[in-house]
């Protein structure tokens, strides 16, 4: 029977691989559409733990350690809190908490927003003219280099302690990586492409919309990528300088006010909130981007 | 050079279409950068209506930077120069000239049916029309199954199909094509030169001007091949290769193919 059906086939070498579907296929084809199903979502699994699972056990042994480690030496929680001081503040206080995520998200995104609109149309005002660009650009990137630390107050003094000083904080310290990774996409169209646009008798607008922004989207997602972190960052130091408190204080502001109060386990959940919060917004913006660029961009297509 | 003028077309075909058949007139063009080459020099020629011209000459002989004047893309120093008896620039807004590039020159986020529609897009041609025209144009090059597709999931022959489709679209007078074929294997490259006789042949009021390194396909393409010499660039000699059309694979493998690829080689090692 082997060597029979090794004889037709051609290919010695597709014997042993096509032999055991052979049955399977003539007799029930559904039977093996499902098996095959199975299979690559079972390898979709294991390649999901495959991946989870390392930094797992690095996280639960580095919080096992840390516990251990604080808990046999005796130093107070208001110093080193312990893993478990932590949950316990964070469980505690978990409507402040929530306050403040909630009042943090609202900033961040909108100061992300900001700069997502004023950096990308900056950038096309600034592509379309060179000269614009060459006289405009460099005050753009001094701009950049003052610390926003330190123009922080000029802003509160401008716009009053609160949410509008808060959100132009974090637009500010967001803006500059969307505008310069777009403008970088924008100048960087393909000059034969541009020739064609040229050549087709393109006006200067069509070529922007419907070629060069296209163009640039990987380059504006990047710089989305990297500003959306920022704009947590620029909404807790924002919250440092201009936050107020009442019942609508953000993490920075109840960061300020834990560590007055040397509450050092709820100043951590605080830190650690933040973090989380980082991480959750890039991964957003993330999928965001793969979701956009999959079906042509070669960055996010094997992804 | 006075050799070239003399060299020009078949009378019978332009005594028929008379003075308006002239589609590109080149007298003692020359293009001196500002650096100081000399990219072409003296250069003559008389394109008609429904020709065939290949541009034949190895690298640096001033074939891209004849094609770039004709497009408008740039300007030359001296000499006179109509395209569809104007100047470039006001003949480019006709919109009776389309250019195929080596580069497929496809927008990767678009569909076919919108990459092959764009220059109708641009002009503010209705949507209606334009997927009609769009269907049509990529009907003719073998593609009409593949109006929802990306241009990524095509192979590199496709794409070049893809590319003459668009210049297709608008049914132009004067098709101008870069080295289209010189990135493609032999195989894919010849069914495309078959395809391409096709559409012209099919439309005998268009033009095309074709730049190519391969004497084979000269030959094989044109109703007259221009023979190019470098530094400075301009024109050896116009060879007529008056073998009628269609020409199939027969012709390829013919001593007369054999005859014109050896006159064409001939003169450019000169």
């Amino acid at each position: 029977m082997e060597k029979l059906v090794a004889s037709v086939n051609v290919l010695p070498e597709q014997e042993s691989g096509a032999s055991p579907s052979v049955p399977a296929a003539a007799s029930v084809p559904d039977g093996r559409m499902g098996r095959k199903n199975a299979s690559s979502s079972g390898s979709l699994s294991r390649k999901i733990v495959s991946l989870a699972v390392p930094p797992l056990v690095v996280f639960v042994l580095f919080v096992a350690l840390w516990e251990i480690v604080i808990r046999m030496s005796g130093v107070q929680p208001y110093l080193f809190p312990k893993p478990s001081d932590i949950v316990t503040a964070a469980s505690e206080n978990w409507h402040n908490l929530l306050v403040s995520v909630r009042t943090t998200i609202a900033e961040a995104v909108l100061g992300f927003a900001l700069s997502v609109v004023l950096g990308v149309a900056f950038a096309v005002l600034l592509a379309l003219s060179k000269t614009v660009e060459r006289s405009v650009y460099p005050y753009a990137i001094i701009l950049q280099t003052i610390p926003i630390v330190a123009v922080a107050p000029i802003i509160v003094i401008w716009f009053g302690a609160g949410m509008n000083a808060i959100v132009i904080i974090a637009f500010l310290i967001a803006f500059f990586p969307i505008l310069s990774n777009t403008l970088i996409g924008l100048n960087s169209t393909e000059m034969n492409m541009k020739n064609l646009f040229y050549l087709y008798n393109a006006t200067k607008w069509q070529t922007i919309w419907r070629l060069r922004i296209p163009a640039a989207l990987p380059y504006i997602l990047a710089g989305m990528k990297i500003s959306c972190s920022l704009s947590v960052v620029g909404a807790i130091v924002g919250e440092y300088i201009a936050g107020i408190g009442g019942l609508q204080g953000g993490l920075g502001y109840a960061i300020t006010v834990a560590s007055t109060r040397l509450q050092t386990a709820y100043l951590f959940a605080c830190g650690l909130t933040a973090a989380v919060m980082g991480i959750v917004f890039f991964l957003l913006i993330n999928a965001l981007s793969n979701r956009l660029l999959r079906s042509w961009h070669d960055s996010a297509i094997n992804s | 050079m006075s050799s070239s003028l003399a060299a020009i077309p078949s009378a019978g075909e332009e005594a028929g279409s008379g003075a308006s058949g002239l589609l590109v007139g080149m007298e003692q063009i020359g293009k001196i950068y500002p650096n100081g080459t000399v990219a072409v020099q003296n250069v003559n020629l008389r394109v008609g209506e429904g020709e065939f011209l290949c541009f034949v000459g190895p690298s640096g002989c001033g074939k891209s930077t004849i094609f770039n004047m004709i497009a408008g893309l740039t300007g030359h120093t001296s000499g006179r120069l109509s395209v569809l008896g104007t100047t470039p620039k006001e003949a480019r807004k006709m919109n009776e000239i389309a250019f195929v590039f080596q580069e497929h020159t496809l927008l990767p986020w678009s569909k076919l049916i919108d990459n092959v529609t764009m220059p109708l897009t641009l002009r503010g041609v209705p949507k209606k029309e334009r997927i009609r025209e769009g269907e049509r144009v990529l009907e003719l090059v073998g593609l009409k199954d593949y109006l929802k597709v990306l241009p990524r999931q095509l192979s590199g022959g496709m794409k070049m199909r893809v590319s003459i489709a668009r210049a297709l679209i608008s049914r132009p007078k004067l098709l101008l094509m870069d080295e289209p074929f010189g990135a493609l294997d032999e195989i894919t490259r010849q069914s495309l030169q078959d395809e391409l006789l096709n559409i012209w042949r099919q439309d005998r009021k268009m033009t095309v001007l074709f730049i190519t390194h391969n004497v084979f396909e000269a030959a094989f393409l044109s109703t007259r091949v221009v023979v190019m010499t470098p530094r400075p660039g301009k024109i050896a000699d116009i060879l007529e290769i008056p073998t009628p059309f269609p020409r199939s694979d027969d012709y390829r493998s013919s001593p007369e193919f054999g005859r014109h690829v050896h006159a064409v080689s001939e003169t450019l090692k000169h």
